[in-house]
């Protein structure tokens, strides 16, 4: 195992040098240099703009160039970026980050979980009536045009019916006299959701073995009814109280985009788990159960959905590359201020050292994903893990 | 099938034969299949109307001055009521501001060039995203175009950037895939880490970088979809597939018999991958209309008329908020896209059903 992930890991630091190389291509594709619009000032002497040129290295050859991006890269070092002037572009990500993490962090965990149980069910009913429909809708929230479709949902909720805002991260109108800026209670509202999340990971964990399908019903709804009660206690104490009205807006803001993503998004871990399912319940060892007299939902769900989950699993894993792709759209519509917006907004506006740094980080966190996909899919499959052993 | 039918015939009419039967055999399998089906109507549909359109032009049924996606103009005349909303809602008539004018009537407020017209007046106005009507089967949208023209032109562009790019992209992933699988060793391993390389770019950003340096076309568009979608995750795919007929006993009895490598390569290699690529060309043909919607929804590409570029235009003149009553402007464009490349994805799972025995029903 060791052996497998040290040579994985040899191979991607090749394959992340080689992406650099050719982001750094790409972006020097672009026609025109960072100066062009000085050069377009009437007043400006001609040596003044070469000078500009010589005192950011913009004349040097290609490699040169290149081999500098290479240092200043592993330097943490973009330059300042052009729109936003006296931050750079490490500032920014590490502003925007967080949000759009958060809202697919949520989407992701919603969407695989329901996506899983309702192809457990397609899968488990083939045939009937209500297995075509589902899928009908499915295949219809997967193919759907999703920028005509969240705009469709924007009207329907933010406009016509009015219950949910149009788009935008806060209603800055409420946060005139905030003691708070926005981003630190962002973070707290990330801290508690993640802890949250933990402890319920812990729950479903440890019911996982209990026999009986009715006690490990009632042991997790018992301990998702604790976890409100300790939410509810951690908002109405300390700091987090003085937080919570401004906690509480921009988690408002939040409901539409995660409920739109998740409809579309559900789809797909759907469709996946459908196909794995049929595929696991022609198995022999099914047939063993059936053949045993084990109840048809413990066949479903202890015998077949496990097995079917590891390719799931491995989705998820992957999805973490698209949630950059994903989000673009997203955040474009919604207006959300994330790492989307930031992408687009850069490479429109040709602020050129935050678009870099942006496009090498979904770089990183591709090979982030890439990287633990491979791990885990080592890890759960057998065959691979008792091969590099042996 | 009798083996004596076969007997006095030459080995490429035998072969010829069998393919026939096969496609025969799948074809049934494929009919039973009810999504698979489904998606082969829609398929066929939108086929139809981009085949349509020129034939209309063509034989000057519809003149190219009123039906032109682009440039055509055509509106239409109108009799309204002139009337005066009120300041304070709600009154007898309107109970919202969005009420006043209604349908038939016009604010005169808004006539200010023309101070001779009075409340009660009728006012001959030329109506722009006009309703559908016996001439305008689905209206027209904000500058007078037609609209059901545009879905036709946008087909045409859906059908062109689909199949190019899919098809660009399978023989490419088709291509290495072999290779690596026949060759194996250090071609192998350079291709398996192209292709993770291509994984590791976002495609989005990656597609908005060379849109800010290269006006993209469509036919740019579909080689660009093409390339990175031919060199990304399913060159491996299509690996592993090989690599299964690799060891199959017709291969080793080809090289037994002195078969040369791009011989056994291209005519016992390649054939049994082909309905994997198949699979894969039509799945990603949905990606790729998505793309290119995606692309001119955000108004990044080059194009003349496409169904994004519908979308994008009725958002930015602002119809997408005004509900139902610009349904015209709204809905076909955006049901065109999902539909379409809903159909490419379901006849994908008619395939499926065909080549993947283990998913067929009982």
């Amino acid at each position: 195992m060791a052996i497998y992930i040290l040579k994985r890991t040899y191979q991607l630091i090749i394959v992340f040098l080689l992406f650099l190389v050719l982001s750094y291509l790409l972006f020097n594709a672009i026609p025109g240099n960072a100066f062009q619009s000085l050069l377009l000032n009437p007043d400006l002497p001609k040596e003044a703009y070469q000078r500009v040129l010589e005192t950011y290295g913009l004349d040097k050859p290609l490699f040169e160039r290149l081999q500098l991006y290479i240092i200043n890269f592993f330097k943490g070092d973009f330059g300042y970026s052009y729109n936003y002037y006296p931050k750079t572009p490490i500032d920014l990500i590490a502003e925007r980050l967080p949000r759009t993490l958060m809202l697919f962090a949520l989407v992701n965990v919603v969407s695989f979980y329901t996506g899983f149980i309702v192809g457990k069910i397609l899968a488990w009913r083939r045939g009937s009536k209500s297995e075509t429909w589902i899928t009908i809708t499915s295949v219809f929230s997967y193919t759907v045009f999703y920028p005509w479709f969240a705009l469709l949902m924007l009207y329907f909720f933010g406009y016509k019916l009015g219950w949910l805002p149009i788009g935008k991260f806060i209603y800055p109108e409420k946060w005139y006299d905030a003691p708070f800026d926005s981003d630190v209670v962002f973070i707290t509202m990330i801290k508690f959701t993640v802890v949250a999340t933990f402890i319920q990971f812990l729950a479903f964990i440890f019911t996982r073995n209990i026999e009986s399908l009715t006690n490990r019903k009632t042991a997790r709804l018992v301990s998702f009814v604790l976890l409100l009660l300790g939410s509810y206690f951690y908002w109405g104490s300390g700091s987090a109280l003085e937080q919570r009205t401004y906690a509480a807006d921009i988690a408002y803001h939040m409901i539409l985009p995660v409920f739109t993503v998740t409809i579309v998004a559900f789809a797909g871990t759907a469709l996946l788990t459908r196909t794995t399912m049929m595929e696991v319940l022609k198995d022999d060892y099914i047939l063993t159960a059936r053949a045993k007299g084990l109840s048809q939902k413990r066949i479903r769900d202890r015998h077949a959905a496990r097995t079917a989950l590891l390719p799931v699993v491995t989705s998820f894993i992957f999805t973490i590359i698209t949630i950059i792709d994903g989000s673009v759209l997203t955040e474009t519509i919604f207006s959300w201020p994330g790492m989307g917006q930031l992408i687009l907004q850069s490479v429109t506006q040709e602020d050129i050292p935050v678009a870099m740094a942006t496009f090498s980080f979904v770089g990183i966190l591709a090979l982030v994903a890439h990287f633990l996909a491979d791990i885990s899919y080592a890890y759960l499959d057998p065959r691979i893990r008792i091969k590099s052993q042996g | 099938m009798e083996n004596n039918e076969f007997k006095n015939r030459s080995p490429k009419e035998v072969s010829k034969q069998i393919r026939k039967e096969n496609f025969k055999r799948n074809w049934l399998l494929f009919k039973q299949s009810k999504l698979g089906m489904t998606g082969l109507v829609i398929i066929a549909f939108f086929l139809f109307l981009a085949i349509l359109q020129p034939i209309l032009f063509a034989t000057g049924i519809w003149s190219r001055g009123v039906y032109d996606p682009v440039v055509g103009y055509d509106s239409q005349k109108v009799d309204l009521l002139v009337v005066e909303c009120p300041k304070e809602y709600p009154t007898e008539k309107y109970e919202t501001n969005q009420d006043c004018p209604a349908k038939d009537e016009i604010n005169i407020r808004v006539l200010l060039l023309r101070p001779d017209v009075k409340v009660g007046d009728t006012y001959e106005a030329f109506l722009q995203p006009a309703p559908p009507s016996s001439k305008h089967i689905l209206g027209t949208d904000s500058l007078g175009r037609d609209v059901f023209s545009q879905i036709m032109e946008g087909s045409q562009v859906a059908f062109l950037l689909g199949l190019l790019s899919a098809t660009l992209g399978v023989g490419i992933s088709t291509l290495l895939g072999t290779i690596a699988a026949y060759f194996g060793g250090r071609v192998d391993a350079y291709l398996m880490r192209q292709s993770d390389l291509v994984l590791m770019l976002p495609s989005l950003p990656l597609l908005f970088i060379i849109s800010a340096f290269a006006e993209l076309k469509v036919w740019h568009l579909a080689i660009v979809l093409g390339v990175i979608g031919g060199l990304g995750g399913s060159v491996i795919t299509i690996k592993s597939q090989a690599l299964q007929v690799k060891v199959k006993p017709f291969v080793d009895s080809a090289r037994i018999t002195g078969g040369s490598k791009l011989k056994i390569m291209f005519s016992h290699v390649l054939p049994n991958v082909a309905p994997l690529a198949l699979l894969f060309m039509v799945f990603s043909v949905t990606g790729a209309i998505a793309s290119e919607s995606v692309l001119s929804f955000l108004g990044l590409l080059n194009i003349d008329m496409s169904w994004g570029l519908m979308i994008y235009l009725s958002q930015t003149d602002g119809y997408i908020f005004s509900g139902l009553r610009y349904w015209w402007l709204i809905l076909p464009a955006g049901l065109s896209v999902t539909l379409l490349a809903g159909g490419f994805y379901l006849v994908g799972r008619g395939l499926d059903d065909v080549f993947n025995p283990r998913l067929r029903k009982r």
